[in-house]
C-alpha cells in the first residue's frame, strides 16, 4: 500500500473536461476528488471479479445477513410465544430476557459484521491524500471581513452616540433578569421554614405531649421488646412518622449490655446528657451526620455503628463519637424515658441538629 | 447434608421424650416464657462475667446433655473452660447463651474455632447434627437461653412480601440487598446468607452471634422470623435472576467492571479488526 | 393507445437533476462524499460513545412510554410477588412494571443502563486516546473542552437517570447528593431546599430529574455532540505520522463508500454488544432494593462506576471540619472538599490542560500529526498520574466490596486508599517517564544498529555476536550502514515486520490462494531492507 505515495495533490494537471466522452467513470470520480484537493494515489481491488475469493467472500457476507434474518425471526418468536410473566420461586421467565438480548445481539452483530466484511474485504483498497490548507491563511478574506464588521459598527454609530449604547444596556439588563426571575423565583424555597432543619418528628406536639417511639408498623415499644445486645429502628409516633416525610427522624434504639451501658452513662454525663438514657437503653439518630445515609450497621460486641455509604464509624458507648472515616460530628442522641403505660417516649426533640452538616448548623 | 435422616430420627426421639404433645400455641407461649426467663438469666450471666462466676457444680443432666458434656469436655473445654464458664482471653462463658447459639455456631462450622482472628468463618461442621443437638442440650441445661423451635422448615406460611420489608429494615444494612454479606469495621464482616439453613438463620436472629445484634422474639415475633426466612430462602436464593447473569449481585462495582472487561474490550477488538490492514 | 414512454432506469437521474435544480447540492454533496478520513483503530473509540448515545435515545424513548415520574404513594399490586402490598412511589412502581409487566421491558431497561455505562466508559477511553496522542493541541483545544464537558454532562445524565426509579439504592444516592449540596458554604441549605422543593426528599425531585433527564440534558448532549462532530469535520481528523503523511494533508480513505460502510457496520456491532449485555448480564436489579425509605440501606451502597471516584474521595477524606467562630458560629463540613471542590478542580484542570501545556512548551504551532506517547514523556507521565489518581479513587469507591470479598480489613482499605492517593500518582509519573525514555532509546538503537535477527555468529577470536539486520543501506560508515532518523512512527523491531516471513496464507478454513514460496530459512543471510523505508518522513520534520 505504501508503495504509492507520490504526493501531487494541489499542483496536479489542468482540470479535465468532464463532458469528454472518452473519460471513464473512474476518471470523472478522480477529477471530482482532485477538485476537492484529494489525490487518489492508490486504488486496488482486493478481489478480482469472478475469482474464487470473490465468490467465497460474497457467500460469507450473505451468510451474515441470513444469520441476522434467522436471529431476528427467533427474537420475534420468543417475544411472542415464550412464557414471560414472573412467578415467585419458579422463575419460568428466567430465560426470557436473556434470550431476547441474545437473539437481538446476534442479529445486530451479524448485520454489523456482514456490512463490515463487505466494506473491508470486497471494496477496493484505497489511499487518498487530501490537502488540509493548513497554514495558508486567507489574509485577504480576513481583511475584508474585519473591515466589514468595523464598517457596520461605524454605521451603528455607538461610538458617536454613546447614549444609545448605555440606554440599550440599561434596557436589556432588566430583560435578562426578567427571563431568569420566574425560574429562580419559582424554584427558590426557604430552607428554614418551620425551623425544619433543626427539628424532627420527635418535637413535642402543641400542649407538650411527648412523642412515643414506634416501630415501622406503628406499634409503640416496651423495654422488654428489645433483647440485650439488640437494636431496633424506631420512628416518631405521629401522622406519617414512618415515612419519607420525616426523613430525618428514624432513630436507632439500642439495648446495651450492663457494662456497656455503664460506660455509656458515664460518657453521657461528661457532655451533660446524664438523663438521656433510660436504663440500659439509648437512642441515637440513624441519619449519619456525614452524608445522611442510615448509619445502622450496629456491632453489638464492639458497640460500633458503621455507615455503609462512606464507612464512618461511631462509638455508641462514647456518645456515638466518630472514631473512623469522614464523619466529623457525633450522632445526636435522643433523650428517652418510659411513660406511665410502659412505652418508650422521647423526653424532648433531639438537642443537636440531625442529619448532614451545613453552613449555619451550630 | 447426608445426615438429614439422623436429624429427623433425633427429633423424633426428642418428641417421644416429651411427656405429651402440646398445642402449637401453648408451646409458643411456653417458649416465650422460657425465653424471657432465659434472657434474664443471660443478662445476669453477663454481669457476672468475671472469673468468680459459679455455675451449678453438679447439675442434673439428661441423657443427651450428658453426651453433650462428654463432647464438650473433649473439644470445647480448652477455650470455654470447665462447665462452660469461659477462659479469660480465650473464649467467653457460655452460661445462658442457649441452645440457639450453640446450634448456630457448631452447625455452621464456626465452632470449634480454627484460629483466633477478627471473626469466625463458616467451615464444614466438625460435629454431626446429633452431636450438635447434644452439645446444645448440654449448654441449655447448664444455663438456659434461647432455643430454636423444632423442625427443618421454619418458613411455613411465611409471607415473602412482609419478610422483604422486614429484611430491608433489619438485615440488609449488613447482609446487603442480595443477602451476599458485607464488610464491617476492622476486618469483621456480615457473612453471606446463601449457605445458611432455616434453622441457622433463626438461631442467628435469636442469639446474635458475634457482632450481630440480637433479634429476640419480642422484637421479631416467630411468625415475622418465618417471613424473613421465607424471603431469604425463596426470593433471594430460589428466585432466579430474570435479567440474566447477576454478576454476583455486588451492585454497581461489578457492573462497572463488566462494562470495561466485556463491553470496552469487545469493542476495542472490533475496532482493531475494522481498522486493521487485511 | 398512445402512452408516454416511461424509462425506469432514467428516473433516479431525473430526480437527482430535479433536486439539484432546486437546492444546488451537487458540489457540496461531492465534497462530502469525497472527504478523506484517516484509518486507525484508536480513532473509532469516540464512535463507541456516539453510537451508544444513539442506543440511549432509542431505548430511552421506549422507557418514557411506561415510566411515571411521580412520587405519589401507591400500593404495589404488580406481578412481582415479594413486593406486593408494599407502599411505594409511583415512579418505583412503574419501574417495576417496566421490569415485570411490560413485555420485553426488562431487556430495554437493561440495555438502556448498559448503554449509559458504555457511553461514559467510551468517553473516558476516547479522552485518554486524545490526551496521550496529543490530539488536543492547537487547533483542537475547543473540541477538547467540549469533550470534557460531554463527560460532565454525561455524568449528570447518568446520575439523574440512576435516581429516577426511586429504589432503595438510588434514593440513598439522592440523599448523599442532597448532603453534598448542603455542604456548600453559605448557600448550601438554600440550594438543597430549592432543588428538592423543601426538605429532603420532598415530593417533586423525581419529576424535576425526569424533565432534566429526558429533555434538558439530552438536548445539551445533542448540541454538544453536534458541535464536537462538526468541528472534527471542519478541522479534519488528526493522523499518525507515517509514509506520505504531513502536517498539511490527510491520508486515508474517502468517506464513501468504504469508510461509511465500516462506520455503519461498527454502529451495528456496538448496538449488538449492548443488546447482548442487556440480555445476558443483569444490571441494577431494583426489585431487590425495595422502595426508597430514609431508614433503609444496604451494605455495599455504590453509585455507578463513573460516579464512584467521587464516592471514593468522600470515603478517603479525613474528618476535617472547619468551624468559623463568627456570630452563632458557622461550619464547612468535610463533605465539601471531596465532592464540590475536587470535581471543580478536575473540571478546571482537564479543560484548561491544552492551554497549560502550550504555555509551558511555548508552542503556538498547529499540530495535525499525532505524537506517540513515548515521544512526549512529560505529558504521558502527567496522564499516567491522573489515571492512577482516578483509579485509586474509583477503587476506594468500592473499598467495602473489595474488603469483604478479599477479606481485608475495611479500615485498612481506607488507609491504603489515603496513602495510595498521595503515593501512587507521583510514582506513576516517575515510572511512566522512565518507561517513555527507555522506549525512545530502544527505537533509536534499532534505527542505528538494526533489528535483532536471533542469529549468533562466532567470531574467529571466539567471541559470539548477534547479527543485526540494518534498516538502511550502507552509506560508507565504519559499521557498514547508515543511521535513520526517528520520525515519530513505529520502528520495526522484529524480522517478520521486515518481510522475513512469507505473507500469511489467506482463508479461514482452507487457503484461498496458493501459498507463496517457502519463507526465508534461518540459515539465510540477512534480507535486503525494503527500499521504501527510506521514504518515511513526517512533514513536520521536513519543514
Amino acid at each position: 500500500m505504501s508503495t504509492h505515495t507520490e504526493h501531487q495533490a494541489s499542483q496536479g494537471p489542468e482540470p479535465l473536461d468532464v463532458n469528454d466522452p472518452k473519460l471513464t467513470r473512474f476518471d470523472i470520480v478522480r477529477e471530482g476528488a482532485r477538485r476537492d484537493d484529494i489525490e487518489i494515489v492508490h486504488y486496488e481491488p482486493q478481489v478480482l471479479p469472478g475469482t474464487k475469493a470473490e465468490r467465497r467472500l460474497t457467500r460469507v457476507v450473505a451468510g451474515f445477513f441470513l444469520i441476522t434474518g434467522l436471529a431476528a425471526t427467533a427474537f420475534l418468536a420468543i417475544y411472542i410465544w415464550w412464557p414471560w410473566q414472573y412467578e415467585a420461586g419458579r422463575g419460568g421467565d428466567k430465560f426470557y430476557t436473556p434470550l431476547l438480548g441474545f437473539t437481538l445481539g446476534v442479529a445486530l452483530l451479524a448485520v454489523g459484521f456482514g456490512i463490515l466484511t463487505w466494506g473491508k474485504k470486497l471494496l477496493p483498497k484505497e489511499v487518498s491524500i487530501q490537502d488540509r490548507h493548513e497554514g495558508q491563511v486567507d489574509s485577504e478574506g480576513r481583511t475584508i471581513t474585519g473591515q466589514t464588521m468595523l464598517y457596520m459598527a461605524d454605521e451603528l454609530g455607538v461610538k458617536r452616540r454613546p447614549l444609545l449604547g448605555i440606554s440599550l444596556l440599561a434596557g436589556l439588563a432588566p430583560v435578562a433578569a426578567v427571563a431568569a426571575a420566574p425560574l429562580v423565583g419559582g424554584l427558590i424555597s426557604q430552607p428554614h421554614k418551620n425551623n425544619q432543619m433543626f427539628t424532627t418528628g420527635f418535637a413535642a406536639a402543641e400542649g407538650g405531649q411527648r412523642i412515643r417511639l414506634v416501630r415501622e408498623d406503628g406499634r409503640p415499644i416496651r423495654p422488654a421488646d428489645i433483647s440485650s445486645g439488640g437494636q431496633l429502628t424506631v420512628f416518631p409516633g405521629i401522622d406519617h412518622g414512618v415515612s419519607n416525610r420525616h426523613a430525618d427522624s428514624p432513630t436507632l434504639l439500642i439495648h446495651l449490655r450492663d457494662s456497656d451501658a455503664q460506660e455509656s452513662r458515664r460518657a453521657n454525663e461528661k457532655v451533660g446528657h446524664g438523663d438521656y438514657m433510660w436504663g440500659n437503653y439509648a437512642a441515637f439518630s440513624k441519619i449519619c451526620t456525614h452524608a445522611g445515609c442510615p448509619a445502622s450497621l450496629y456491632e453489638q460486641q464492639t458497640n460500633r455503628l458503621l455507615c455503609p455509604c462512606h464507612q464512618s464509624q461511631f462509638l455508641i458507648t462514647d456518645n456515638a463519637r466518630p472514631v473512623f472515616g469522614p464523619a466529623s460530628r457525633r450522632l445526636p442522641q435522643l433523650p428517652i424515658e418510659v411513660d406511665s403505660e410502659g412505652f418508650f417516649v422521647a423526653k424532648s426533640d433531639y438537642t443537636e441538629t440531625v442529619g448532614p452538616d451545613f453552613w449555619e448548623r451550630p | 447434608m447426608t445426615s438429614d435422616n439422623d436429624r429427623r430420627r433425633g427429633l423424633l426421639a426428642r418428641l417421644r421424650e416429651r411427656p405429651a404433645a402440646r398445642s402449637r400455641g401453648r408451646r409458643r407461649l411456653g417458649a416465650a416464657v422460657r425465653l424471657i426467663a432465659a434472657l434474664m438469666l443471660a443478662g445476669g450471666a453477663y454481669t457476672v462475667f468475671a472469673p468468680g462466676a459459679q455455675a451449678q457444680d453438679n447439675p442434673q443432666l439428661t441423657g443427651a446433655a450428658a453426651e453433650g458434656k462428654a463432647l464438650f469436655d473433649v473439644s470445647c473445654v480448652t477455650c470455654h473452660g470447665r462447665n462452660a464458664q469461659g477462659v479469660e482471653g480465650r473464649g467467653p462463658s457460655l452460661i445462658g447463651v442457649g441452645a440457639a447459639s450453640v446450634e448456630f455456631q457448631v452447625s455452621s462450622g464456626r465452632m470449634p474455632l480454627a484460629r483466633q482472628e477478627a471473626q469466625a468463618h463458616r467451615k464444614p461442621p466438625v460435629f454431626n447434627d446429633e452431636q450438635t443437638r447434644q452439645l446444645a442440650q448440654y449448654i441449655q441445661e447448664l444455663g438456659g437461653g434461647p432455643v430454636v423451635p423444632e423442625g427443618d422448615d421454619l418458613r411455613e406460611d411465611g409471607n415473602i412480601a412482609a419478610g422483604g420489608e422486614l429484611f430491608r429494615i433489619n438485615c440488609s444494612q449488613c447482609h446487603a440487598f442480595g443477602g451476599g454479606g458485607g464488610a464491617l469495621s476492622s476486618g469483621k464482616f456480615a457473612p453471606s446468607l446463601h449457605p445458611a439453613t432455616d434453622r441457622q438463620i433463626y438461631a442467628a436472629m435469636l442469639s446474635g452471634p458475634q457482632n450481630m445484634p440480637v433479634f429476640g422474639d419480642n422484637q421479631l415475633r416467630p411468625e415475622q422470623k418465618a417471613d424473613i426466612i421465607a424471603y431469604i430462602q425463596e426470593t433471594l436464593k430460589h428466585d432466579q435472576d430474570p435479567g440474566g447473569f447477576n454478576l454476583g449481585r455486588y451492585g454497581p462495582s461489578t457492573e462497572g467492571l463488566a462494562i470495561f472487561l466485556v463491553g470496552i474490550v469487545a469493542l476495542v477488538f472490533a475496532s482493531l479488526w475494522i481498522a486493521g490492514k487485511s | 393507445m398512445k402512452r408516454r414512454k416511461f424509462d425506469l432506469a432514467a428516473t433516479p437521474g431525473k430526480a437527482a437533476v430535479g433536486v439539484d435544480d432546486r437546492f444546488a447540492v451537487a458540489t457540496p454533496l461531492r465534497k462530502l462524499l469525497n472527504k478523506v478520513f484517516p484509518d486507525h483503530w484508536s480513532f473509532l473509540l469516540g464512535e463507541i460513545a456516539l453510537f451508544s448515545f444513539v442506543v440511549l435515545l432509542l431505548t430511552g424513548v421506549f422507557l418514557t412510554f411506561f415510566f411515571e415520574p411521580a412520587m405519589t404513594e401507591v400500593v404495589y399490586d404488580g406481578s412481582y410477588a415479594p413486593l406486593q402490598g408494599t407502599p411505594m412511589s409511583a415512579a418505583y412502581a412503574s419501574s417495576l412494571d417496566i421490569s415485570f409487566d411490560v413485555r420485553g421491558g426488562l431487556v430495554m431497561r437493561q440495555m438502556h443502563h448498559w448503554a449509559a455505562l458504555l457511553f461514559m466508559a467510551a468517553i473516558v477511553v476516547h479522552m485518554l486516546r486524545v490526551f496521550f496522542t496529543g490530539a488536543f493541541r492547537k487547533p483542537r483545544e475547543t473540541n477538547w473542552i467540549i469533550g470534557s464537558l460531554l463527560f460532565w454532562v454525561g455524568f449528570l445524565a447518568g446520575f439523574t437517570g440512576y435516581s429516577l426509579p426511586d429504589d432503595g439504592l438510588s434514593g440513598t444516592g439522592l440523599r448523599i447528593a442532597s448532603a453534598i449540596m448542603l455542604s456548600i458554604p453559605v448557600i448550601g441549605s438554600w440550594v438543597t431546599s430549592s432543588v428538592f422543593g423543601g426538605e429532603f426528599p420532598g415530593t417533586i425531585i423525581i419529576s424535576r430529574f425526569f424533565i432534566a433527564h429526558v429533555l434538558l440534558i439530552p438536548g445539551l448532549l445533542v448540541a454538544l455532540i453536534s458541535v464536537h462532530l462538526g468541528l472534527v469535520f471542519k478541522q479534519k481528523h488528526t493522523q499518525w505520522p507515517g509514509p506520505g503523511r504531513t502536517n498539511n494533508n490527510v491520508v486515508g480513505e474517502r468517506m464513501f463508500p468504504r469508510y461509511a460502510l465500516k462506520q455503519g457496520g461498527f454502529f451495528m456491532v456496538v448496538f449488538g454488544v449492548i443488546a447482548l449485555m442487556g440480555g445476558l448480564f443483569q444490571i441494577n436489579p431494583i426489585w431487590l432494593f425495595g422502595p426508597y425509605e430514609a431508614w433503609v440501606v444496604s451494605a455495599a451502597s455504590q453509585p455507578d462506576w463513573y460516579v464512584m471516584f467521587l464516592d471514593g474521595s468522600t470515603r478517603l477524606m479525613p474528618a476535617w471540619e472547619i468551624p468559623i467562630p463568627i456570630g452563632d458560629g458557622y461550619v464547612i463540613p468535610p463533605l465539601f472538599w471531596p465532592t464540590v471542590v475536587l470535581p471543580g478542580i478536575l473540571v478546571g484542570l482537564s479543560t484548561m490542560y491544552p492551554f497549560l501545556e502550550a504555555r509551558h512548551l511555548k508552542d503556538r504551532k498547529s499540530h495535525n500529526l499525532l505524537e506517540r506517547p513515548r515521544d512526549a514523556p512529560a505529558r504521558t507521565a502527567v496522564g499516567a498520574m491522573a489515571v492512577s489518581f482516578y483509579i485509586v479513587l474509583t477503587l476506594s469507591g468500592a473499598n467495602d466490596v473489595i474488603a469483604d470479598k478479599f477479606q481485608i480489613s475495611l479500615n485498612a482499605m481506607t488507609w491504603a486508599g489515603r496513602i495510595g492517593l498521595l503515593v501512587v500518582p507521583p510514582l506513576a509519573y516517575y515510572v511512566t517517564y522512565r518507561l517513555c525514555l527507555g522506549l525512545q532509546q530502544h527505537d533509536r538503537e534499532v534505527l542505528a544498529h538494526g533489528v535483532e535477527t536471533g542469529i549468533i555468529r562466532r567470531m574467529p577470536d571466539g567471541r559470539f555476536v548477534e547479527v543485526h539486520q540494518p534498516l538502511s543501506a550502507s552509506n560508507g560508515h565504519a559499521d557498514g550502514h547508515g543511521q535513520l532518523d526517528y520520525v515519530g512512527w513505529v520502528v520495526p523491531k522484529k524480522m517478520n515486520r521486515l518481510g522475513a516471513l512469507g505473507p500469511a496464507i489467506r482463508g479461514f478454513f482452507y487457503p484461498i490462494e496458493k501459498p507463496v514460496e517457502a519463507p526465508v530459512s534461518p540459515g539465510h543471510p540477512p534480507v535486503e531492507a525494503r527500499p521504501e523505508r527510506e521514504e518515511i518522513g513526517s512533514g513536520e520534520s521536513r519543514r
